[in-house]
């Protein structure tokens, strides 16, 4: 599955200072969809080079890290249950750097 | 180290600058490492061995019996300064089981006892010896024990106040969903709905707490004690400044932190107020104090976040809780935040004058605050809704409540209030009578339907 | 309460806006919680600052006002937002961008080209004031003596003074800085956490200084940090996010944590903390000491020499440690401020400075 994913707000500096990622990611074996769930897992292993914890909390983002997908606030689709599709775009955004 | 010398409210500040005036040397090296330290107080014993130390407090300076007495002289100081028991008195210690309710029950009996022995030695009798219960809010309603782990609790807990004695102290085991008259049937079931209807972790939690301390109450007024002390330490009180503040409850703040609070019915007192945590665990440990284990309930509520945040900035800086308090300490407490004035002549003179004295500072505020009639809060008067435009009964309950209780107890919807209110101790409509700015008796009159009749113990 | 809506939905499905009823949400709001779409938010959001600077009285028509630029996503928003009201409430400000330029090579000569091209983008004067100018040092040539210990503290004191020389400079008659809502309850916090009761009876004004040359306020007293970064993302506005080189891991600090963590299980959590440093009860007499000015540049100060000029003798003397730590130059006040802002890293999230004004 193809999908954009996008750093802002600093947290590209923790993937090398690359702000936009075009992926190309397979759903888990068992699974229908893809869900956010193991997009954060996919991202932790292969894009974030440094500080994995300005990222990731537990098993969900750290909080003050913004997620949106196509531009929607992931709160309002279900969070780590939110289900992508084809081409979708999701975005990372820290709200922790700089003022 | 504590307390950060000068600034420090307890009296610790004498420790401190005798320490720092004599201990200089002696502290550093002891500092380096345990072997060939000596205990900065005494000079003679070695102090308690660092392994056994988890964080902070005084623990790693001194041998065990300048520990201990150090940690007792704190209490008393406490219990003197601010006339929290005079011997007249008849005091409920509220034993949860844990450490520092334990220390408090300890140093409570060891305070009566040596009362007693002088009573007994002196030849006119004169002074009255105090009298001490102890209560236990079983509230199992609320969380999940099962009955068998509950008898094994109530078990050890008859065992460890029998051992208690002389003098024999009373044991009050109450459940918590007791706060419901007498008369009331399936109180149980009440509290438990009740509780349901509270969708908010914490706002249950917090309203558990508020039921207890009426049980608390309720167990006083029934029994003739007039002073309740509670096992409150400087971390609690910690966490309690920080959760109060997250909650909106920074203007009540002051009242539920100081020595003494007057506000109920018989007066809650703090005599471990100045004592850490950790110290509290060590002496249990140290004296073999028995304590009882509850199981303990994971909860994702703010109270547990701010508890596990004071707990990670006290690693940090092991003074950091008194830090927290000392700040909430400088501000402005409530006139409810002392022992009532005694006028009578039975009382002893030095009694009534450290009672003055302690309760000089006080003097500044007014009286008269109306009170949330759920938590029972002093209200912040610029926070209070205009009750004109309240239709039912249960509205203007629901607009006499504080913000946080309207936040995280009452139901959103206010259709749901009426049902809400109906389940609702009756001791909290009489409570909420005695705080003036509304009139809660045509409040009362107005909801008499929902509520169940009153019993014959009820004043 | 997070985990009730853990049921999947489907993205693009969406639900409708609460408000306009018609497009898809794009966004819950922590104030609210009303889900609700981009053009409403947009609404709702500069309708709220406006209602802020009406019911406080920010303002008078004929102002002139300076905004703090740093470049990043609090200011750039503040300016964006403030020229948009200014021209639709006709609020006849002038507005001014004013940035200071520390002198951090690969930091905040990045930040101000962002700056530069707010200048164009909202039509708004910009001056920028330096280190170099003020003080004759850059924070490069500071760093390069004293080390990455106490450099915060050089920083932190010198930008308040440059704001306000900069500020005058400009001869404007207020400050207005991007403190956001999480900012504010963080200072609450970390004010309980320092001891430092004078702070904490004034760190939730929305203006401050009233006393001083020049007055400064926060628009965003009420703002959530989430919605001002939503904002600036929708608006695709141009904001700059790298850390300052000389305090990488300053974000770290464990009281913001704890209000993001706090914000997740309940959002109002931090409008509630703001309300608590309002309303606590704190005796008049606990004030600041008297407020005289410095013998040296006569900025305001209570002692002789304000911090700003105790801290350059050191430097230019070649004692880069006057001023911090243990030094009789200083009295208690001074020692005390500067042990807490040296010794209590690891509890704030950026030590450099802007916080507590």
């Amino acid at each position: 599955m193809q999908l954009t994913v996008e750093f802002g707000g600093g947290l590209e500096l923790l993937c090398n200072s690359v702000k936009i990622h075009n992926i190309n990611i397979e759903t888990p074996k068992g699974a229908q969809q893809l869900a956010m769930r193991d997009l954060l897992v996919w991202v932790q292993n292969n894009l974030i080079k440094e500080r994995p914890e300005m990222f990731i909390k537990g098993d969900t983002v750290r909080p003050g890290v913004l997620v949106l997908v196509n531009d929607c606030d992931w709160e309002l689709s279900g969070q780590l249950d939110t289900t992508l599709e084809e081409k979708d775009v999701v975005v990372f955004i820290s709200t922790l750097h700089g003022g | 180290m504590a307390c950060n010398g000068s600034n420090c409210q307890a009296n610790c500040h004498r420790d401190e600058d005798e320490r720092a005036a004599r201990s200089d040397d002696v502290s550093s090296t002891a500092a380096v490492d345990g072997s060939g330290a000596v205990c900065v107080k005494c000079k003679a014993n070695e102090p308690i061995p660092t392994a056994a130390i988890s964080r902070g407090g005084e623990v790693g300076r001194f041998c065990a019996d300048c520990f201990r007495s150090n940690l007792f002289a704190k209490f008393r100081h406490a219990v003197t300064s601010n006339a929290m028991i005079s011997p007249a008195d008849n005091v409920l210690v509220a034993f949860s089981g844990g450490h520092a309710s334990r220390v408090a029950l300890q140093f409570v009996h060891d305070m009566q006892y040596k009362a007693q022995k002088n009573f007994d030695a002196s030849r006119d009798r004169s002074l009255p010896v105090f009298g001490v219960g102890v209560a236990f809010i079983d509230e199992s309603t609320g969380y999940p024990i099962t009955s068998s782990e509950m008898d094994r609790v109530l078990g050890d807990m008859k065992l460890m106040v029998s051992q208690l004695s002389p003098p024999t102290k009373e044991l009050h085991i109450f459940p918590v969903h007791s706060v419901y008259s007498e008369g009331s049937r399936d109180s149980r079931e009440r509290l438990k709905e009740l509780l349901d209807r509270v969708s908010d972790a914490t706002g249950k939690e917090d309203l558990l707490v508020h039921l207890r301390m009426l049980s608390l109450q309720k167990i006083a007024s029934d029994n003739g004690y007039n002073r309740i002390v509670l096992g409150s330490c400087i971390s609690r009180f910690a966490s309690h400044v920080l959760s109060a503040t997250v909650k909106g409850q920074g203007y009540s703040l002051p009242a539920d932190i100081q020595y003494v609070d007057a506000r109920w019915g018989v007066p809650l007192v703090f005599p471990l107020r100045d004592c850490l945590a950790q110290e509290l665990s060590m002496l249990c440990h140290l004296d073999g104090l028995k304590t009882v284990e509850l199981p303990n309930v994971p909860c994702s509520s703010i109270n547990s976040l701010v508890s596990s945040f004071v707990a990670l900035l006290q690693e940090e800086n092991p003074s950091r809780e008194c830090t927290i308090v000392r700040t909430a300490g400088k501000l402005t407490p409530f006139h409810f935040n002392r022992i009532p004035e005694i006028n009578d002549c039975n009382v002893p003179l030095a009694t009534r004058r450290r009672q003055k004295r302690s309760n000089l500072k006080l003097n500044g505020s007014i009286s008269s605050e109306s009170c949330c009639p759920i938590c029972f809060s002093p209200l912040n008067k610029a926070d209070l809704g205009s009750l004109e435009t309240r239709q039912s009964a249960s509205d203007v309950f629901g607009a006499a409540c504080c913000s946080s209780c309207q936040f995280q107890i009452l139901p959103q919807d206010s259709s749901d209030m009426e049902q809400f209110c109906s389940l609702l101790p009756e001791a909290l409509f009489s409570r909420a009578k005695q705080s003036n700015y509304y009139d809660f008796g045509s409040l009362r009159e107005q909801i008499q339907d929902y509520l169940l009749p009153d019993s014959e113990t009820d004043p | 309460m997070a985990e009730s809506h853990a049921k999947v939905q489907k993205v693009g499905g969406g639900r409708l806006c609460c408000i306009c009823n018609e497009r898809r949400a794009a966004l819950k709001r922590p104030k609210t919680l009303e889900q609700i779409c981009r053009e409403c938010f947009f609404a709702v959001f500069e309708e709220e600052i406006h209602q802020v600077i009406v019911e406080n009285q920010l303002f008078n028509p004929g102002e002139r006002i300076a905004i703090g630029a740093s470049g990043g996503k609090d200011s750039t928003v503040l300016a964006y937002v403030l020229s948009e009201l200014n021209r639709r409430h006709d609020y006849r400000l002038d507005l001014f961008l004013l940035s200071v330029d520390e002198g951090i090579t690969g930091y905040r000569d990045d930040s101000l080209e962002t700056v530069k091209r707010n200048e164009i983008q909202y039509g708004l004067p910009l001056k920028i004031v330096s280190y170099k100018d003020l003080y004759g040092w850059t924070m490069d040539e500071i760093v390069k003596i004293i080390g990455l210990k106490n450099n915060c503290t050089f920083c932190g004191v010198f930008r308040r003074q440059a704001l306000d020389r900069g500020a005058s400079l400009l001869k404007v008659d207020k400050l207005v800085t991007g403190h956001n809502a999480d900012d504010i309850a963080e200072t609450v916090l970390l004010n309980i956490l320092r001891g430092d009761i004078a702070r904490l009876s004034r760190c939730t004004a929305i203006t401050t200084g009233e006393d001083g040359p020049i007055p400064r306020c926060k628009p965003f007293k009420y703002t959530y940090e989430k919605e001002i970064v939503m904002y600036a993302y929708f608006k695709r506005l141009d904001y700059f996010s790298t850390e300052c080189i000389y305090s990488p891991n300053a974000y770290r600090g464990f009281a913001r944590e704890f209000i993001k963590d706090l914000e997740r299980i309940r959002p109002r959590a931090i409008l509630d903390i703001i309300k608590s440093g309002e309303n606590f009860r704190i005796a008049t007499s606990t004030k600041m000491p008297e407020q005289g000015t410095c013998e040296r540049c006569g900025y305001i100060s209570s002692q002789k020499w304000c911090k700003a000029c105790v801290l350059l003798e050191g430097l230019n003397r070649g004692l880069p440690k006057l001023g911090i730590g243990r030094t009789r130059v200083l009295d208690k006040d001074q020692k005390k401020d500067l042990k807490q802002s040296i010794g209590t890293k690891s509890i704030a999230s950026k030590q450099c400075g802007s916080l507590d004004f």
